[in-house]
């Protein structure tokens, strides 16, 4: 029984996912709403793709977004382990306080920071302009990171760090060489969260930027989407939706067996 | 210590931690305090901006567009923790001690790939007035052929909150697969062994076992659906007619659409102080269920 109303639900899941397919790779001409659920025995997708990457130029959008996905989630990462390092093992004083000042950027809505950015931005030139979108992602990145890496800096036991200054080395150099190899899982973990985040980012995208380089590639598929009530074919939007999300799910089929034994997010 | 040369915990300790908190306090602390104080301004984003005191505030009770957007986002709210996070217990409890049971869960795992704006593409061309959804009534010679599923609030939320169904209820399906498969076999043994079954089991012993987690998703889905923009952006802008707006776009559009920086602050302010009692007072009743049961 249980198993008939998972596999029902599960259908009816699956049918909005299979119009998706379906109309990606119908040619871009040859869509009709009453035939949408027939295959059309095509495969046109990879047209469709070229045609959305003309039309909504997702080709320099895709490199940019590509390039503040991965370059912010990983200064980011340093920045938080430092801080994460500073606070459990060299045990900062008020340790506590500076990581609840970190750790509490997380509960700020995007939309209290939009309008001080786009003014200021527009101020310092970098609105419009990649290190500012990279500058901005970094920020929202850390608090999270730094609450992981606090967590499992926590797990260290603090008697590798002691055998480590014996030996003379410096606390930069046991944070470059011992404590950030050790935590590669935790690393892992949030880079892959951190990437999807931004990767999926709208709204800092809408406010922050305008030229299609520049313009991270879910806004660029926003404005595509405006353009598909002005009459761009609907396979061309699908296969354009379908190629954008194609990075994230790769990421996350790849680092499958790291999530499946739950995430290393806790100890060593 | 201080006598020692090099002490065991280095110098320039605070240099560690400066970075972070450099990033999180100019680019995250400083924005949200100019945004507090140019919500009692009026400001147009060119001229400095004038205080003027609580008037916005004042506009903002009287603003036919916010109560739309209020209502809208409260919608979001009731419709966010019925369906995806309802429905999603229910595929969880269905599916966790079943053999197979996360191909299951693949067919609702599967849309979490798309991003807000791929949503909004794939669900635009089966909601528009002769889309697919109107096509498929048609066809089964149901009513309803001709339903413009966007047109008109508050059903366009509703409509947009089924699609966020769509999508959000395989993740938190599958976080509570993880906190059924983690909660103790032991009282459910003994349960079963005294007769209970069924609805009886989950009510009384797998429902309260399950509680750490189910506060947690739960506060996480409200947070996040009081939020509310990418999909509304991405599949009606929040119109026709602002009708759809959630607090989130009425402030987009408030600020870079019409301009009035100084009302839009003042929105922002409104949405972060409704999350913040929202969760505060969410959490406080979590607390004294834990504290009565204790």
């Amino acid at each position: 029984m249980r198993r008939v109303i998972l596999a029902v639900l599960g259908l009816v899941w699956l049918l909005p996912t299979y119009l998706l397919v379906v109309n990606a790779f119908r040619p871009a001409t040859a869509y009709d709403p009453a035939k949408a659920w027939v295959p059309s025995g095509h495969l046109a997708i990879w047209g469709n793709v070229v045609k959305a990457w003309h039309k909504a130029d997702l080709g320099g959008g895709l490199g940019s977004t590509l390039l503040y996905s991965t370059v912010s989630p990983a200064i980011a990462l340093v920045i938080a382990a430092l801080a994460g390092y500073g606070i459990v093992v060299l045990r900062i004083r008020g340790g506590f306080w500076w990581f609840m000042l970190i750790f509490g950027g997380t509960i700020i809505p995007n939309q209290m920071i939009l309008i001080p950015l786009f003014v200021r931005y527009s101020d310092a030139n970098l609105y419009d302009h990649r290190l500012g979108m990279i500058i901005i992602y970094t920020a929202i990145s850390v608090p999270l990171a730094a609450f992981v890496m606090r967590n499992f800096f926590t797990g260290v036991a603090f008697s590798i760090f002691e055998a480590a200054r014996m030996d003379g080395a410096s606390t930069l150099r046991i944070f470059w060489q011992i404590y950030l190899p050790l935590s590669r899982s935790a690393l892992a973990a949030i880079f892959i969260l951190e990437f999807t985040f931004v990767w999926n980012d709208l709204l800092l995208g809408l406010t922050l930027t305008q030229s299609s380089s520049v313009r991270p590639v879910m806004t660029a598929l926003s404005a595509l989407q405006t353009d598909v009530y002005a009459g761009a074919p609907i396979p061309i939007g699908l296969a354009a939706g379908l190629v954008v999300s194609l990075p994230t799910v790769v990421l996350f089929l790849a680092t499958q067996r790291l999530f499946g034994r739950g995430l290393p997010l806790g100890q060593a | 210590m201080a006598s020692r040369k090099t002490p065991l915990l280095g110098r320039f300790r605070l240099g560690y931690v400066s970075p972070a908190v450099l990033f999180v306090a100019v680019l995250l602390y400083l924005p949200f305090l100019w945004t507090a104080y140019l919500s009692l301004t009026k400001y147009d984003g060119l001229t400095s901006p004038e205080f003027a005191g609580l008037k916005n505030f004042g506009a903002l009770l009287h603003d036919p567009a916010l109560l739309t957007s209020l209502r809208n986002t409260l919608l979001w709210v009731i419709g966010t923790l019925l369906l995806p996070v309802g429905l999603g217990l229910l595929v969880a409890v269905l599916s966790y001690d079943v053999k197979g049971g996360a191909w299951f869960r693949l067919p609702f795992m599967l849309p979490y790939a798309l991003s807000g704006a791929g949503l909004g593409l794939v669900w635009s061309f089966i909601l528009t007035k002769n889309g697919v959804a109107n096509q498929l009534l048609g066809a089964l010679g149901l009513p309803g052929g001709h339903t413009s599923f966007l047109q008109y609030g508050p059903g366009n939320t509703i409509a947009m909150v089924v699609v966020w169904t769509w999508q959000q209820l395989g993740v938190n399906a599958l976080l509570f697969v993880v906190g059924l498969q983690s909660i103790p076999k032991a009282p459910i043994e003994a349960a079963r062994i005294d007769g209970a079954s069924g609805w009886q089991l989950f009510r009384h012993i797998i429902w309260p076992l399950m509680r750490p987690l189910t506060t947690v998703v739960v506060g996480l889905a409200l947070v996040a659906s009081l939020k509310t923009f990418d999909i509304v952006w991405v599949l009606t802008q929040g119109g026709p007619g602002r009708s759809s707006e959630t607090l989130g776009v009425t402030m987009y559009r408030d600020t870079f659409v019409a301009n009035d920086y100084g009302y839009g602050s003042t929105v922002a302010v409104f949405l972060t102080v409704v999350t913040g009692l929202a969760s505060f007072l969410y959490l406080r009743t979590q607390v004294r269920k834990e504290d009565a049961r204790a």
